[in-house]
């Protein structure tokens, strides 16, 4: 069973998105904060990372590229509010984090994403 | 006994019951008259024997008679009397034998009249030869000879044997017939009781076979529905799981759309500087948390009102001809003036600086945003 490991600010986000992965099979760890998820990089290495750009103490991408400097191969998506252009997805964010979705993203193509790259 | 098949069961076993009880009473009484002829045929030999005995009585007596007649002697007369008394006592026999038997009564009383005259004749001849009168003697002897007691004795003898062994053997054939008639009745009541009881063993056997035919048809319409019920399970489950995959995905639209517009809001209400959302028509429906701390209106008393009743333009309109404002919003394009006035609740103007920009859904112009920057003093 892949381990998923979601951290956003946001508990009603974590809950709906915790609950859409176990019921499609995944088991789920959450974390509102970037140090919380970061412990939780060592103590329970997840398969796949969501996370939001803005968490209750940093932000999104400084979590990222902390968690990447240990493990390189986590795949990650971005799961933010925050709606980039095409061109700077293109040129900045998918350098960081391995998928960019908004949250104006239907959630069947959140588990797609999930299921691509779990597999 | 609401089973139909047990009734007939019920049924068959009480017939066997009547039967068998038919058939005992029958073979009881069958028995009883065999053991009755039994008895008579025993009793017919007894008396064909004692016949036959009687007859030697008859001969012995006269031989015993002759004797005495002839040797005188005290031992003769003394063998003369017992052999009267054994044919007494066999007359005695005979007659008890054949007392049930009517048309041996005349003959028993012949014999009894001729053994009554020879004992008659005995006892006259030991009377003549005590008295020494021996002519006497020879004429009852010869009186005897000639009345041929001793060929009627044995003609009356012969004729009862005769008879008694027809009888005998009429009675032979009636317990052949019996023992025939109790055989049948024996052998019929058990085959009938065997066809009974296989009708009953086939009745069981049948109705097992319907009771198996009707629980595999059961079993089947069970496992049909057991099928029907684990595909309609799995349908409504599918159901439900694509149920709660919908709820899930509304409760996450509404969740994105929430925290865009909250977010949207937030980057609107952290702007210190004034915002007013204009509708085409220049009247005021939106305004950030600045306006109220510089002019003191709340948002329900601005929503609604021209914009011009708050903010006057430093250039007083002299832009051009008409209103500049709605003219700019016409032509989708910004308008800035350097100075212009905002009033405040107390009707006192603060110098601010005044930027339109025209708000564009796709290709269309749907308001404006106009913001002001208060002008620090100098």
């Amino acid at each position: 069973m892949k381990h998923i490991l979601i951290v956003d600010d946001e508990a009603p986000i974590r809950e709906i998105l915790s609950q859409m992965l176990t019921q499609s099979g995944f088991r789920v760890t959450e974390a509102a904060a970037a140090h919380e998820a970061l412990g939780k990089l060592d103590s329970d290495p997840p398969d796949l990372l969501i996370s939001d750009l803005q968490l209750e103490d940093s932000d999104g991408l400084s979590m990222i590229s902390k968690m990447r400097a240990k493990r390189p191969s986590l795949p990650v998506i971005l799961l933010t509010g925050i709606l980039f252009d095409e061109e700077v997805v293109r040129d900045s964010i998918s350098k960081l984090v391995t998928a960019y979705l908004p949250k104006t993203a239907p959630l069947a193509r959140v588990l797609e994403e999930v299921r691509r790259l779990t597999t | 006994m609401k089973d139909p098949i047990i009734r007939r069961i019920v049924a068959l076993f009480a017939a066997v019951a009547a039967v068998l009880i038919v058939v005992a009473v029958v073979a009881l009484r069958n028995v009883a008259r065999a053991t009755a002829g039994s008895d008579w045929v025993n009793q017919t030999h007894a008396a064909i024997l004692e016949l036959g005995s009687l007859r030697g009585a008859f001969l012995a007596s006269d031989a015993a008679l002759r004797t005495l007649v002839v040797s005188g002697v005290e031992q003769d007369e003394a063998a003369c009397r017992e052999t009267m008394a054994d044919l007494s006592e066999n007359l005695e026999v005979v007659r008890a034998l054949l007392r049930s038997d009517a048309a041996a009564a005349p003959a028993v009383e012949r014999l009894d009249a001729l053994a009554a005259g020879r004992a008659k004749l005995t006892r006259d001849a030991v009377a003549a030869r005590r008295g020494g009168r021996p002519d006497e003697i020879r004429a009852l002897l010869l009186a005897d000879t000639a009345a041929g007691v001793t060929a009627e004795v044995r003609r009356i003898v012969e004729k009862l044997k005769t008879e008694q062994m027809a009888l005998l053997a009429a009675r032979d054939s009636q317990a052949y017939l019996q023992a025939q008639t109790t055989r049948w009745t024996v052998g019929t009541g058990v085959a009938f009781n065997f066809i009974l009881l296989g009708l009953a063993g086939w009745l069981v056997w049948d109705d097992v076979r319907a009771r198996r035919r009707a629980a595999a048809v059961l079993r089947e319409a069970n496992d049909q529905l057991e099928t029907k019920v684990r595909e309609r399970t799995a349908e409504l489950a599918k159901a439900n799981d694509v149920l709660r995959a919908e709820n899930l995905e509304r409760a996450w639209g509404t969740q994105a759309l929430e925290h865009q517009l909250r977010y949207n809001e937030l980057i609107v209400n952290s702007i210190t500087d004034l915002v007013f959302v204009l509708t085409k028509a220049q009247n005021i429906s939106r305004i950030n948390p600045a306006v109220t701390h510089v002019t003191g209106f709340e948002t329900k008393e601005l929503v609604n009102r021209p914009l011009q009743e708050l903010v006057r333009l430093g250039s007083g309109g002299r832009a051009g001809p008409g209103d500049p404002l709605a003219q700019a919003l016409r032509e989708g394009r910004d308008y800035r003036e350097a100075e212009a006035f905002v009033k405040d609740r107390n009707g006192r103007e603060v110098a601010v600086s005044f930027m339109l920009f025209p708000l564009r859904d796709r290709d269309r112009v749907v308001g404006g945003v106009v913001i002001l920057r208060t002008l620090s003093v100098a």
